[in-house]
């Protein structure tokens, strides 16, 4: 009941402070750009609050428990992204008045072609996000509680465009700086009790992993989706309803059952993955799909993250809230910082998860970790009030993501696609959240991990050339631009349905498709410089970049409304 | 309001064909400079992020009895990956943060 509590607690939190963020502002038409005079601090913390999503807080401790070390280098690709954002589109994007990759698209290059497919691609990168995000929240709360999972999944559509559609999100910046400080805490205070709490032997094995061959002690699964697995020695194991015997050869189990396995089995296999290891568990490199390039794995993981945050629409649309294009700058300068002290301890959970909970990995379920492990280390009331915190910290992470997600998937329909108001765009959210569950409901089995890394590929061939390009590169057309958004969402896109629902691959060729960015994003970025350079810019063309570099102190309005109100 | 927020509105609906507005020869000057100065500042630091993110994982590639050695009990490996990146790119995002805020105080 605690971890349920605990969840009730926060949703209410987040909804008084919503409500008291509306009060505090004047009633302002416009809630677009009503909270302008964000400082760079609060806003960086806002920023961090959308950003760290429930694959941050869950998905990587997860991905370090299924696929080793390597899996730490996701952080390090979330953060640098920031680096970039920094360097090459937070000043310049703030300056253009734009709100979204859409806009920015319009303002730049005055295309309403170009603008509705951008809109497309936004729905594309948030679907690929949010996706992930219900679905853990389902996860996360079977694990806790004896509902299904797709009670979970329902609860958080609910409470999402519940939110959404009475708080709105004028609060938002308040929300997720709130919800940033509540996330760090409930991450930093447990994993650091965990440390202390494990034991001297516990560690000694957490830095030295060995391969997950056998149950060290009699080990309760609990799947959640369907597996099969392969046994290789005969086991009895105990179910609720009396013993069975596991012969050898496969055998499907069931979403909903749970198997306990004596101390001392072996440990099955499960079909389609790769068994736990000890030695390639240690290595600091991905070996995606184990296809024999763990260098060029890992490079594609940090290019999709790193260029992907450039183009993550939801994120954009907070550093509009600065007062200005340096202190939007400040924001991402400011928000590396806040990441990186965030981003030191997924690592911990993971490693100590791999030596307590190994066996989350036959039920699909690593994502779990985080919320899994302190009951295996106190029974008593500590380990309740841990697990309680976690889970509250999981469902802050999704949703002030989800929060940030729906709406900007919503504005895309209802503000580029459509015309629209404010009566539309409010159903527009409750239609996008129920779709949203709709693709989480069957998505049980897909890694968070996975899915939002598709998120940041296909951002990363689409909005990151435009905005570099849009920004730095005066010689952009419009053409040039449509022809390389299309050519990267069809790449991207093309890849993930290979990898979803075509036969499997493997070496290089399963790598490069389950990891489109190495290949993709230069095909992008050639798409859109050959074609601008076969056509000629407009005339207002090198004017309209120019704008983007001036600094506020200089910048004079346009002459046309020039007069004072 | 902000000149850009005006912008924003100015480009709102009913959505018409819009178009920059066109930029004062004086201010023109000025971005032209400020324009190529960030451009020369954001190069370098391009440079050593992608340096940092290509060769971290290249060191671990090539030199890979760095699993094997420990400071405390824990593969310097896993340190190096863990905790290392994360203060180097607060220092660039200082480093860059002030070099692209003088450029705009001249």
């Amino acid at each position: 009941m605690g971890p349920l509590l605990a969840v009730a607690l926060l949703v209410l939190g987040t909804l008084l402070i919503g409500l008291r963020g509306v009060a505090a502002m004047r009633t302002s038409s416009d809630f677009l750009v009503a909270s302008r005079r964000v400082s760079p601090l609060l806003n960086s913390a806002a920023v961090s609050g959308e950003y760290l999503s429930a694959a941050s807080f869950l998905g990587v401790a997860g991905l370090v428990v299924k696929d080793g070390m390597g899996a730490l280098w996701y952080p390090v690709g979330f953060t640098a992204g920031y680096i970039a954002m920094l360097i090459l589109v937070a000043a310049p994007m703030r300056r253009s008045g734009a709100l979204t990759p859409p806009d920015f698209a319009e303002a730049r290059l005055a295309s309403p072609a170009l603008r509705r497919l951008c809109a497309v691609v936004v729905l594309v990168i948030g679907a690929l996000y949010a996706v992930p995000q219900f679905r853990t929240a389902g996860l996360v709360l079977s694990a806790v509680s004896a509902y299904p999972y797709w009670v979970g999944v329902l609860v958080a559509g609910a409470v999402v465009s519940v939110t959404l559609v009475l708080g709105g999100m004028r609060a938002a910046t308040y929300v997720q700086a709130f919800q940033f400080c509540l996330k760090l805490l409930l991450f930093i205070v447990p994993a650091v009790w965990l440390v202390v709490q494990a034991g001297p032997e516990v560690r000694h094995d957490a830095v030295n992993p060995v391969a997950f061959t056998h149950f060290t002690r009699e080990t309760p699964v609990s799947f959640q989706v369907d597996v099969t697995l392969r046994v290789a020695e005969p086991v009895r194991v105990e179910t609720p309803g009396g013993g069975a015997a596991l012969l050898p050869g496969e055998h499907r189990i069931d979403a909903g059952r749970t198997l306990v396995f004596p101390e001392g089995a072996r440990v099955p296999e499960v079909r389609g993955d790769e068994p736990l290891n000890g030695a390639e568990w240690r290595r600091p490199l991905l070996d995606l799909e184990d296809s024999g390039h763990p260098l060029l794995g890992t490079w594609g993981v940090l290019l999709a993250t790193a260029l992907g945050t450039m183009g993550l629409p939801h994120i954009l649309m907070r550093f509009h809230t600065s007062p200005d294009g340096r202190a939007a700058r400040r924001t991402a300068a400011v928000t590396v910082v806040l990441l990186g002290v965030f981003y030191l301890f997924p690592g911990v959970y993971g490693a100590l998860g791999r030596v307590l909970v190994p066996e989350l990995y036959l039920s699909h379920a690593t994502d779990t970790v985080v919320v899994a492990l302190p009951a295996q280390v106190d029974t008593g009331w500590p380990g309740s009030l841990f697990t309680a915190l976690l889970t509250m910290g999981a469902f802050a992470a999704f949703l002030a993501t989800s929060l940030g997600l729906l709406l900007v998937m919503s504005g895309a329909i209802a503000h580029d696609l459509l015309p629209g108001g404010l009566r539309r765009l409010r159903i527009t959210v409750v239609l996008v959240a129920a779709g949203t569950v709709l693709l989480a409901l069957p998505a049980t089995s897909v890694d968070a991990g996975v899915l939002v890394t598709w998120g940041f590929t296909v951002a990363a061939s689409t909005f990151c050339p435009l905005l570099v390009l849009g920004i730095w590169w005066p010689r952009l057309t419009a053409a040039g631009a449509l022809t390389g958004v299309v050519t990267g969402l069809l790449t991207t896109s093309g890849a993930i349905v290979a990898a979803l629902f075509g036969p499997p691959l493997s070496g290089l060729t399963g790598l490069l498709v389950t990891q489109p960015a190495p290949w993709t994003v230069p095909l992008a970025f050639t798409a859109m410089v050959a074609i601008s350079l076969r056509g000629r810019p407009a005339p207002w063309s090198r004017a309209a970049m120019l704008r983007l570099h001036l600094d506020e102190a200089r910048l004079r309005p346009p002459p046309s409304q020039n007069r004072p109100r | 309001m902000s000149p850009q927020s005006r912008l924003a509105h100015a480009r709102g609906r009913p959505r018409g064909r819009w178009r920059m507005p066109p930029l004062d020869p004086a201010d023109a000057d000025r971005a032209d400079r400020l324009y190529r100065a960030q451009l020369a500042r954001a190069v370098p630091a391009l440079v050593l992020i992608v340096a940092l993110l290509l060769g971290l994982p290249a060191v671990f590639a090539l030199w890979p009895h760095l699993d094997d050695l420990r400071l405390l009990g824990v593969p310097v490996s896993w340190l190096m990956l863990a905790a290392l990146p994360y203060p180097a790119m607060a220092l660039l995002a200082r480093w860059q943060l002030r070099r692209a805020e003088r450029v705009e105080e001249r």
